[in-house]
């Protein structure tokens, strides 16, 4: 009978270890892209506000720009970022699902 | 009163729920993890309500006051966290079965030893956290009945101490999602009125622009207890219990104790400690220096977004989800909530700066959050709403210290005193009196630390955090070849680093900004340091190495395919 990937990871064959250091790093990928995005975007606002003179004298609603900037929309980033990444995690333990249980 | 009325109200509904949950609590396991089955929402609600803590009630908007909009960084830190905790932490970490970092530690590497070590690095960013609730707690009181700090310090850390050896608080998700949306309601709905009275923001120029923060129309009287060392940005004349008086342009002076009276639009003078700043100069949230330099911003950002997997009382909550993609689901809704709720501390930290001036002069910028409700109405109205943010306020510190004073009891109880199979109700009866121990190291911190800021406090069990948990989590569960004796040394190293840090920036007075900021918030070398401590000893250290696949297997697996055994079925879990 043929050994399935489940078999192997049961097992903890040399195969079976490899299957499951695929997942482990497609999902560091993922998570470090995510991460990439968010500290791009992130780190780079409080040397963006050091460096663009002029930004304090523009108001929204009355407020300095700065303030507006670091005040609400980064929260909506964040959740944006996250609701990806679930997302694409989700799809990957599914296809590794797939991979050690193939349908019948 | 009617603020004492609600206090009251907080505080006996989160001990009559506590105890009732003694009732409720059958076996120790209930004493620590709720039921199993609450969904993501709930969950999220009570993480967020255990999180949200003085520094995110009161602290942000003291801050934002007293250094101006680069407090502004702190929430966004706080919520990046749990992206942080999302990205690399939260489903791994449910799915391995560890109930704490300690349990992690050991089950992980094999090492009783380590989990040791962990214990004690548990006390340690629990301790940094809990000083600036009982600070809150204490002003708070202080504020409502003009009792003396010490009261309600002592008070609430007796409370809460009780209530966890009683009834173990954690045990109720639900006591923890109320506190959430008791906070939120309790600062959104004064801050949305505040702004309708107003008509928006004021006019004033104080707050943004060229001005400096002035005394209203009226003129301003400020009651001072004790002598005060101020500096006056603009002379200006004054009274003292009548007396009269002149300042001279930025001259310091030690104001008597007695009733302050500066005349109408006169600036007002700083306290020692606070740099009187022009709105324009207020309203930036980076600077080249002083308290908002970028060095310190990345510092505390880095703090923030790598420190929040490491609180001892956040981790735990991770385990009331019933495995991996619930956490994760979980994790996506506490930003949401999160997200709601710090939209509204910069309302107060902005009024205050224009109604509640004479905070500057006192020092207690802290205390804005609840003195702005009655500044900008007079009256019943404003005495409702006053009480209103008290009771938040008393709810952030009830369920934030509830949460942390399980961890050390738990800590305490199970890691460091003598380990090994206990019958139930010694263990118990541990776990009781090392709640009530545990409480006396923060009392007594908070009564020395009166002075220091409650976020700045609050980013020091940040900054320790980040330091030695951030990487023993991170590397744990992404890499292998972690070994004991590396993931020890950096426990050690970080640990020493980031308290290190943080003690010789309160002894030294900085000459040099840049050196002061790293020293307030180091993080943002602690962190490499410990993660490079950590990498170099598992590779070159020596020591066994092993192979890790059954840790990697019950961290990564997905569930359902009978391969997710957990690894660390820690003498903690739940049978």
């Amino acid at each position: 009978m043929r050994r399935t990937p489940r078999d192997e990871l049961v097992e903890s064959t040399a195969h079976g270890g490899l299957y499951l250091r695929r997942l482990i790093r497609a999902q560091l990928s993922l998570s470090l892209v995510a991460l990439v995005a968010f500290g791009g975007i992130i780190g780079a606002l409080p040397l963006a506000l050091l460096l663009l003179p002029g930004l304090e004298d523009v108001d929204v609603f009355g407020i300095p720009l700065p303030i507006v900037i670091i005040a609400w929309p980064p929260f909506a980033l964040f959740i944006a970022i996250a609701v990806l990444y679930v997302h694409r995690a989700t799809a990957l333990e599914e296809s590794f699902r797939d991979l050690v249980e193939p349908e019948p | 009163m009617i603020a004492l009325g609600a206090i009251l109200a907080v505080t006996g509904a989160t001990i009559g729920l506590g105890l009732y949950g003694v009732r409720l609590a059958r076996t120790t396991s209930d004493l620590f993890v709720a039921s199993r089955a609450i969904t993501p929402w709930w969950n999220a609600a009570a993480i967020s309500g255990e999180y949200l803590s003085a520094a995110s009630f009161l602290g942000i908007a003291g801050l934002q006051m007293k250094v101006g909009s680069g407090a502004l960084w702190l929430p966004l830190g706080f919520t990046a966290g749990y992206l942080a905790l999302l990205l690399f932490v939260a489903a791994p970490l449910r799915r391995f079965g560890a109930y704490t970092i300690s349990d992690f530690a050991e089950a992980r590497l094999r090492s009783p030893r380590l989990r040791v070590l962990a214990a004690w690095v548990v006390l340690g960013i629990a301790g940094f956290y809990l000083v600036p609730q009982l600070k809150g707690a204490g002003l708070t009181l202080g504020e409502v009945t003009g009792a003396p700090y010490w009261v309600g310090v002592v008070a609430v850390g007796a409370v809460v101490a009780l209530n966890v050896a009683a009834g173990g608080m954690r045990g109720i998700t639900y006591v923890q999602a109320f506190q959430y949306w008791t906070k939120t309601f309790a600062i959104a709905f004064p801050a949305c009125l505040l702004l309708i009275h107003l008509g928006g923001l004021p006019e004033r120029a104080a707050m943004f622009g060229h001005e400096f923060p002035r005394a209203p129309d009226s003129g301003l009287v400020v009651q001072l207890a004790e002598p005060q060392r101020v500096t006056f940005p603009e002379a200006t004349a004054y009274t003292v219990d009548g007396v009269p008086a002149r300042a001279a342009d930025g001259e310091e002076r030690t104001l008597p104790s007695g009733e302050v009276r500066l005349p109408a639009d006169a600036v007002v003078p700083v306290a020692e400690g606070i740099d009187a700043q022009r709105g324009e100069d207020w309203a930036r949230p980076v600077e080249r220096s002083g308290p908002s330099s970028a060095v310190f911003v990345y510092s505390l950002l880095v703090a923030t977004f790598l420190g929040t997997m490491g609180l001892p009382h956040i981790l735990v909550r991770f385990y009331t989800n019933p495995d991996g993609p619930a956490a994760r689901r979980t994790t996506v809704r506490v930003l949401g909530l999160l997200a709601l709720f710090y939209a509204f501390p910069l309302v107060y930290g902005a009024l205050g700066r224009v109604l509640v001036p004479e905070l500057y002069m006192t020092g207690a910028t802290d205390s804005v959050v609840l003195r702005l409700p009655e500044a900008a109405w007079p009256g019943l109205g404003g005495e409702l709403l006053g009480a209103v943010v008290a009771a938040g306020a008393f709810a952030a510190f009830m369920s934030t210290a509830s949460g942390l004073m399980v961890s050390v009891a738990g800590t305490i109880s199970f890691d460091l005193w003598r380990r090994g199979a206990a019958p139930v109700d010694l263990r118990r009866r541990r776990f009781r009196l090392a709640a009530l121990a545990g409480v006396l190291a923060p009392v007594a911190l908070a009564l020395v630390a009166r002075g220091l800021d409650i976020s700045v406090l609050v980013g020091w069990a940040f900054a320790l955090a980040a330091s030695t948990f951030c990487p023993l989590l991170l590397l744990g569960i992404w890499w292998e070849r972690l070994t004991a004796r590396g993931a020890a040394a950096g426990l050690v190293v970080g640990a020493v680093a980031a308290t290190g840090a943080i003690f010789a920036g309160l002894a030294i007075d900085g000459e040099h900004p840049t050196i002061e900021a790293l020293l307030t918030q180091p993080a943002v070398l602690s962190v490499p340091l410990a993660f490079a401590v950590m990498v170099l000893v598992s590779l070159y250290g020596g020591g066994r190495r092993r192979a890790v696949d059954a840790e990697l297997l019950a961290l990564h697996a997905p569930e359902g395919l009978g391969l997710d055994e957990p690894a660390a079925m820690g003498q903690r879990a739940p049978a």
